[in-house]
């Protein structure tokens, strides 16, 4: 782990610096009265000294550098979170039933490749049951979007 | 009023037929979601916390217990039959639950893995009922250095017993602490870390960073690597175990339940570590140890039932303390919480008919799992059977729809898949979750309780140490945070030898 604890210990380095800085901005208050960035800017500070052992660690150590993304699938959840991200950023414009449909078409048809009349009819059922249990029998509102205007 | 009384009342309370059904439901989701790989309780109490919204406090946490305690159950059935666990205290189930499916003997290893399960869990929860007024009489006593010093050893026990560096865990129980601070600051009305952006005024939402962490980076960890099912062929018609079976779980069974009760009493202990104790345990005192590994029914047993009273244990500390010991019991807290309803020894007098309608619930959930896992097991083997290429997709739209659902936010999913990738980075570069759920969720407590100490005191840290409990508290977590530096030198210096 000799490569990964280097990079994720000066991440967490600078998210440390970043938190205290922040922190101290906020104000640290006396101890009488700690200020709402007090404990923040000790954790901060705290953060920093556990990034450094680590990072000393990392760099002492002798191991061979393996990779840290080894599998094969790596595009693959690249696609599944870019999808995902879509679906959040279009749910409310678009609506639930329509980015359902278009996220399980990708997912089944275009990742899985399972041919697309399963893709579709699997589609369908996966909306009209999750739209049923979760608008209709739980009450969740989910977002109409697009076919807001059709009012079932 | 007396105990007895007070459980009366908790099944007038539990016996309502609404109550019962979330029961049934909180348990029969729990059971699937342990059957299912890649679904932890922890991810399915956030993702179906949205739709106890509508529910009354005491239906919706009847039925997230019941979620929790089913899961127990639940993972022992892919433990046995696919060699892989359904939630994490199923692994140790694995190693000899599988051996005996293997040799045909399925039914059995099922079989006592339910029975086990059902004692420990009923031992339990009468355990909960008598131990928990008497500790919420204790915690009435508690001032703010009590309660900050307590908060901090059930941070140190998690990061201690969490898989990997310490160091890092550590590392993750602060950020998850900072994180616990986004948002606005009861006492100065100042808003922290929040950068203008809308989504974080109200602080960092519990549901969004538990179904990132857990729910949402298993399904990525799942892509990359492909699970692979054998499912083991067998004949369920034998489910009972005879009358060796039986003589050979007896003890095992009777030794974990304690065990495993006491390890979730612990902040930071938990149904894991209590069923990989049980297991060393039973492995030392066996007869003929090198069986286990190939089939020993007490390396069943024993685990299942530690682990199943230590869910029940786990319980304690968060309805009397209000101190969640684990990320299961955090999001049970936040839960709690956005119901209205404020853990700790005030919940038993503020809120009698949930403290004891949810300490009975668990009773009748227990033997409705007793019922649903042995008939059932043929219906969980065809759950099991569900491709994963079917599996993630809906995994994911639970996800979505649950985050969304909190506030009708989508600010909220987005959130959420953010903590995703960092959950699944984490895993990459080995750091737990684990202690970043506890500490943000007990963050804004832990300083609200530090910084009225200091006001108390008038900025003199002695006030931690001064006070009797407190110090105690404090001197655990430092003998905690020393034991693994002193181990790890007496490791390297065998080595030099």
């Amino acid at each position: 782990m000799g490569k990964a604890d280097r990079i994720s210990s000066i991440f967490w380095l600078v998210f440390a610096v970043i938190v205290s800085v922040e922190s101290r901005r906020l104000g640290l208050g006396t101890l009488h009265r700690p200020g709402p960035g007090f404990l923040f800017f000790w954790a901060g500070i705290f953060l920093a000294i556990m990034s450094l052992i680590v990072l000393a660690k990392a760099w002492t150590t002798k191991e061979p550098g393996q990779s840290i993304f080894g599998g094969k699938n790596i595009l693959k959840i690249g696609c599944v979170m870019v999808s995902v991200f879509l679906y959040g950023l279009f749910m409310e414009k678009v609506g639930f039933i329509p980015m359902t449909l278009l996220l399980f078409l990708f997912l089944l048809g275009v990742m899985e490749k399972k041919g697309w009349v399963f893709s579709i009819l699997v589609s369908l059922v996966v909306t009209a049951a999750a739209y049923t249990l979760f608008e209709v029998l739980l009450k969740s509102q989910l977002p109409k979007g697009i076919l807001a205007s059709l009012r079932f | 009023m007396d105990v007895l009384g007070n459980v009366l009342y908790g099944f007038q309370v539990a016996l309502q037929p609404l109550n019962l059904m979330y029961c049934f439901m909180g348990t029969l989701i729990g059971t699937l979601v342990g059957v299912l790989p890649g679904l932890g309780p922890a991810a399915a109490i956030a993702l179906l916390l949205p739709s106890t919204f509508h529910a009354s406090p005491v239906s919706a946490t009847i039925m997230l217990a019941g979620i929790y305690y089913g899961a127990m159950y639940g993972g022992s059935t892919t433990s046995v039959l696919v060699n892989i666990p359904g939630e994490a205290a199923s692994v140790v189930t694995c190693l000899d639950g599988h051996q005996m499916a293997l040799k045909g003997r399925a039914g059995p290893a099922l079989g006592i893995a339910a029975f086990g399960s059902f004692i420990a869990g009923t031992f339990g929860v009468i355990a909960l009922t008598i131990t928990g007024p008497i500790l919420s009489g204790v915690a009435l006593k508690f001032g703010p250095p009590e309660y900050f010093s307590m908060m901090i050893v059930g941070i140190t026990v998690l990061t201690y017993l969490s898989s990997g560096s310490m160091v890092k865990s550590l590392m993750m129980a602060t950020v998850g602490l900072i994180l616990g601070g986004v948002g606005m600051d009861a006492i100065s009305g100042k808003y922290r870390f929040t950068y203008s952006m809308q989504i974080l005024a109200d602080g960092v939402g519990l549901v969004p960073l538990v179904m990132g962490l857990f729910g949402i980076s298993e399904v990525l960890e799942n892509l990359e690597t492909e699970i692979k099912r054998e499912i083991v062929s067998a004949k369920f018609r034998n489910l009972f175990p005879n009358l060796q079976d039986w003589k050979d779980s007896t003890g095992p069974i009777l030794r974990g339940t304690f065990l495993g009760f006491f390890l979730g009493l612990v902040p930071g202990g938990g149904a894991i570590i209590a069923a990989f104790v049980s297991y060393a345990i039973e492995k030392k005192v066996a007869k003929n140890p090198e069986e286990f590994g190939r089939g020993a029914i007490q390396g069943v047993a024993g685990p299942e039932a530690a682990n199943n009273s230590a869910a029940s244990g786990n319980f304690i500390p968060l309805l009397t303390l209000g101190i969640p010991c684990n990320a299961v019991m955090a999001i049970l807290l936040g839960a709690l919480m956005i119901h209205g309803l404020q853990p700790g020894p005030l919940l038993m007098t503020k809120a009698p008919d949930l403290f004891w309608g949810a300490i009975v619930s668990m009773y009748l959930g227990n033997v409705m799992l007793l019922v649903l896992n042995l008939p059932l097991i043929g219906l969980w083997v065809k759950v099991l059977k569900v491709p994963y290429y079917l599996l993630y997709p809906l995994i994911l739209l639970f996800c979505l729809i649950g985050a969304y659902s909190i506030g009708n936010n989508a600010g909220d999913v987005l959130l959420m898949l953010v903590f995703g990738v960092v959950g699944y980075l984490m895993k990459k570069f080995q750091y737990d979750g684990a202690p970043l759920v506890l500490a943000a969720v007990l963050g804004p407590m832990l300083e609200e309780a530090f910084r009225q100490s200091l006001m108390l005191s008038k900025g003199n840290f002695k006030i931690f140490v001064s006070r009797p409990l407190s110090l105690c508290f404090l001197i655990t977590a430092c003998v905690l945070l020393i034991i693994p530096i002193v181990t790890q030198r007496k490791k390297l210096s065998t080595l030099k030898e």
